[in-house]
């Protein structure tokens, strides 16, 4: 517990660089309209290795500072919350048996599922190129999903491969 | 007691979800508010000028290019300055110009677009004036193209825009040949294509005609080109319109900033709270 304590700080100084690279770089590169979200990535991995209380606080702090930036203040923390919301019921327990396998597994399952409800939550209150919300939640959902499962992948092999190991 | 912990412990997730959901809603619902309105302002603030640095050097990099660019710019101008003398001569069209008082070229502010977003997610152009260069709400945002869109927010040197391609944006049109009237919105799709509605069926509209910005415009001055007719689809009562844009929204980087249209007499007329007082 002191030693998660201790990392808050490091979390919330990389969830702030990590907002600033998603609004001025990340979401300039779509595919159809859509863009990997390193954000989530981030609040679920620390909704999964540290607890959904944590996910859904540091989601809140997200959806405040990418709301800001972005201009849709209530709409990002509310879709950020739901993500951390999400993320925390793939939650792996500290004395958890898993391998490193099943908890990476968990990991991006955590990203796919909080990420599409996440859109979901931001196809209901905005929708600037009225897409018909089937397609805006399912498709580009699906699609935003797995944009940010690829980003996932690249962050696992690059940086969280120690945190899931055996 | 200890169970009212107890339970409160086991379900702490749930309550702090519906916390941060709560505050949440209250942030939307409070949206335009004035403090809200101010953080909001402040962030685009912030986030522009990064953009805007960010662009200024690939800006320099691509100066070449945007030297050719301009010098386009300037030909497709001078073009249209050597057709409006020429359509000075005609009288009618002079009268037209004369009484226009709502469009004077002086006042127009250049600005450069700092940071455009085209996703499912935002669909927005920030452009690099403010209300230290004298834009405000609802300025009409121009090129010599056409018609670009409507200044939203307005920080102190940047402004958000929202342009023609948004499905919010709105804006009364008229057939240059054919007078037909009309509005202009966007439906989503192609991002060169806008819809013009409430056409009655009866006008006599015909392809490829110019649509430009209607006198019954309430924030757009008139004779503002918007694009031309592609594609006449009737319906019961009304053609459904598509017009292929003047803008190319793609390349967009250097716009004009329309001085605000200024009719309180009209606004009050057009208004419920309209009286058969007499003005002063």
């Amino acid at each position: 517990m002191i030693v998660v304590a201790t990392k808050i700080p490091f979390y919330i100084a990389l969830l702030c660089v990590l907002s600033l690279l998603q609004v001025f770089g990340l979401s300039h590169l779509t595919l159809f309209d859509v863009s990997a979200d390193a954000i989530s990535i981030f609040i679920a991995f620390i909704a999964v290795t540290i607890g959904q209380k944590t996910g859904m606080s540091f989601g809140f702090g997200a959806g405040i500072v990418t709301g800001m930036l972005s201009g849709n203040m209530g709409l990002s923390m509310l879709a950020r919350t739901v993500e951390g919301f999400i993320a925390g019921f793939f939650n792996i327990p500290e004395n958890s048996h898993a391998t490193s396998k099943q908890k990476t597994k968990r990991m991006y399952w955590a990203v796919m599922t909080a990420t599409f409800f996440a859109n979901a939550v931001f196809a209901a209150g905005y929708n600037p190129l009225g897409l018909s919300p089937l397609y805006r939640i399912v498709v580009l959902g699906l699609l935003e999903s797995l944009l940010t499962l690829i980003l996932a992948f690249i962050a696992n092999w690059l940086l969280m491969r120690k945190t899931f190991s055996d | 007691m200890w169970k009212f912990f107890n339970a409160f412990n086991q379900h702490i997730a749930w309550l702090l979800f519906a916390l941060y959901c709560a505050i949440s809603f209250l942030f939307i619902k409070l949206e335009n508010e004035d403090t809200l309105s101010k953080v909001r302002t402040g962030g685009i603030e912030l986030s522009a000028f990064v953009t805007d640095k960010l662009l200024s050097y690939s800006y320099l990099l691509n100066l070449k290019q945007e030297n050719d660019r301009l010098m386009q710019v300037n030909t497709n101008l001078l073009a249209r300055v050597v057709n409006l003398e020429t359509a000075v001569t005609d009288e009618m069209n002079s009268r037209k110009i004369v009484a226009d008082t709502t469009l004077n070229a002086s006042n127009f502010i250049m600005a450069r677009v700092v940071s455009r977003r085209f996703s499912d997610r935002e669909n927005m152009l920030l452009i690099d004036a403010g209300w230290k260069k004298g834009v405000k709400k609802d300025m009409t945002v121009l090129t010599p193209q056409g018609l670009v869109g409507r200044v939203t927010t307005v920080s102190e040197n940047y402004a958000r825009v929202m342009p023609v391609i948004h499905t919010d944006f709105k804006v009364c049109v008229v057939s240059a040949k054919s007078g037909s009237i009309g509005v202009l919105s966007w439906n989503g799709g192609r991002e060169f294509v806008a819809q013009m509605e409430q056409v009655p069926i009866s006008s006599s509209l015909k392809p490829y005609e110019e649509i430009v910005t209607s006198d019954f415009s309430t924030f757009s001055a008139r004779g503002i080109p918007v694009g031309r007719v592609v594609r006449i689809t009737p319906d019961k009562l009304f053609y459904t319109v598509d017009v292929r844009l003047a803008v190319d929204f793609s390349s967009l980087s250097q716009v004009l900033v329309a001085p605000l249209k200024t009719e309180p007499e009209k606004a009050i007329m057009t208004s419920d709270t309209a009286t058969e007082k007499p003005l002063p």
